[in-house]
């Protein structure tokens, strides 16, 4: 009995205290709070955030693999312009086909990293390496170019389809993005990139003085959680060739999280729809490119690139798997916007823009096929 | 005896220094951007941090207090923001540092692993991360006092 009484006056206590501190708890009087203040008066500089709500995932580690189903394309004859050095170059309108064939497959294994090396409210720092690898099989007749391709010295080199089907062509970058906030406000994205393109192996490495370089600084808004804007200027690889071009920046989500935009034109543009906070669809575009070294045409000192840009209208699926990580699958239209060739002196590269005269080393042609993309990144929500 | 005596009291006297240094992290704190206050306590031996005041109370398009909309479970959707809990289960780790806490972004609705590091007693570096602290992102905070009147 002694111990019975002993447990109900240890229970009472116990539920009294903890309905007591409830109680506390939910007749809290918030009121006060307002009268809380910084210890000194210095004022506090308030910044803006990298991002806006609603937003697609932040990828910090990623791996794809890429696809385009079969096409044809169609290859000049190889010239050498800079080398040559008079005029002996390709007829853009009309270029004499040296080579017809099928790209079975185009694509392979992409890995990509975003890494945060700073980041505090007043500065943001990421870093990331980044490889892509693209591997074809040529179906007819890689060996057979209508005329065999010969350097300015007489010597013969494989044709371009025979590279492609034997090497592919592979680009590593190292890109670095830095975001200065300004105020609350107001921010700058500066992004610098080194890519080496080519058709080496990863055991014997391109020279890096082939190092391509590209930039880009951005002056934004964000003008509330939902909507930023910017504008700024490119030094773009994303058309194969060098180019220096306008940058629009328009993020914006609707009120109800639904809908939205996620365009750094010209590299993207897309319109968002959330199905849900783990599962969104992107419709839009990217702009890929790189300039490619081809090896065995880059004599005297000079480098021979293939200009590959191509825009890819497409459909983006994102979904969580678990946890941080989410998987992308992505359908959509390769769209050839060049396939061209340079010789560059001394791996000096050139802008053209569209008044340029520089002639062309190789005017190329490809068809344009579907393309699919499957891969799975390590996120931040 | 003396001896004895000694030990115990170097023993009690860094208990005492410890559990005050543990409890530094109890207090109003404004995160980075000024929008709310945060007022962290201690219940049974872990810390604890929920919003106090919100700059903006009322949701603008309801005229009502601001309540937790974005958060992934439906049924606590209708939970006032003022009141609750951002910053869970933090343990002193000794040097300044709490850790093994969480902490939730009613922005997005989303829950970040997180550690607090003190700069100085009135300064706290919160970051919040994903799987490895690498990936994360720290705001400071700071202390605020009761206002004399």
């Amino acid at each position: 009995m002694k111990h019975n009484s002993f447990y109900i006056f240890f229970l009472s206590f116990f539920i009294i205290g903890f309905l007591c501190v409830n109680a506390q708890e939910d007749e809290e009087d918030y009121s006060i709070y307002d009268d809380f203040e910084l210890e000194n008066d210095t004022p506090i500089k308030r910044y803006a955030k990298p991002t806006i709500s609603g937003m697609s995932p932040q990828k910090f580690i990623g791996i794809s693999f890429d696809a385009q189903m079969p096409y044809r394309y169609e290859f000049s004859n190889v010239t050498f312009p800079e080398s040559a050095g008079n005029g002996f170059d390709v007829d853009e309108e009309n270029p004499n086909i040296n080579e017809q064939g099928t790209a079975k497959f185009t694509g392979g294994l992409r890995f990509n990293t975003n890494i945060p090396i700073i980041s505090k409210s007043s500065f943001v720092w990421q870093s990331g390496i980044n490889f892509m690898d693209t591997r074809y099989t040529i179906a007819e007749a890689p060996n057979a170019p209508r005329q065999p391709v010969l350097l300015p010295d007489g010597t013969q080199a494989r044709s371009l389809g025979q590279i492609l089907n034997e090497d592919g062509l592979r680009n590593i970058n190292w890109t670095n993005t830095f975001f200065f906030p300004l105020n609350e406000t107001e921010f700058i994205v500066f992004q610098s990139q080194m890519d080496l393109s080519g058709n080496y192996d990863l055991d014997t490495f391109q020279s890096l003085n082939t190092l391509r370089y590209s930039a880009a600084a951005v002056y934004g808004r964000r003008v509330n959680d939902y909507y930023r804007w910017g504008v700024g200027v490119a030094r773009t690889y994303r058309v194969g060739n060098l180019n220096y071009v306008p940058v629009i920046m328009f993020d914006w989500t609707s009120e109800n999280r639904k809908w939205g935009t996620e365009i750094l034109f010209p590299a993207r543009a897309y319109v968002r729809y959330n199905f849900s906070k783990n599962a969104l669809l992107l419709a839009g575009f990217d702009l890929e490119g790189q300039s490619y070294r081809i090896d065995d045409y880059s004599i005297n000192g000079n480098s021979y690139e293939i200009r590959r840009g191509e825009v890819r209208p497409k459909l983006e699926f994102q979904a969580k798997i678990t946890g941080y990580i989410w998987a992308s699958v992505q359908a959509g239209y390769r769209w050839d916007w060049s396939y061209d060739a340079d010789e560059l002196d001394a791996n000096q590269d050139f802008f053209r823009g569209f008044f340029g005269n520089q002639e062309f080393g190789m005017v190329n042609s490809l068809e344009n096929p579907l393309f699919f993309n499957v891969g799975l990144n390590f996120v931040s929500p | 005896m003396k001896n004895t005596f000694f030990l115990l009291a170097i023993f009690l006297f860094s208990f005492i220094g410890n559990a005050q240094d543990a409890d530094d992290i109890v207090g109003v704190w404004e995160p980075g951007h000024g929008k709310a206050k945060v007022k962290i306590d201690k219940i049974d031996g872990k810390y604890y941090g929920k919003i106090v005041w919100l700059k903006e109370a009322k949701d603008p398009a309801t005229g009502e207090p601001k309540v937790d909309k974005n958060n992934p479970d439906e049924s606590m959707r209708n939970v006032p923001l003022r009141g609750y809990r951002i910053l869970k289960d933090f343990v002193y780790q000794g040097d300044g540092v709490w850790e093994e806490g969480t902490i939730y972004d009613p922005e997005n609705g989303t829950t970040y692993s997180c550690v607090i590091t003190m700069k100085d007693e009135n300064e706290l570096d919160i970051r919040g991360y994903v799987g490895v602290k690498t990936f994360g992102r720290t705001d400071t905070w700071r202390r605020l006092i009761l206002k004399k009147k």
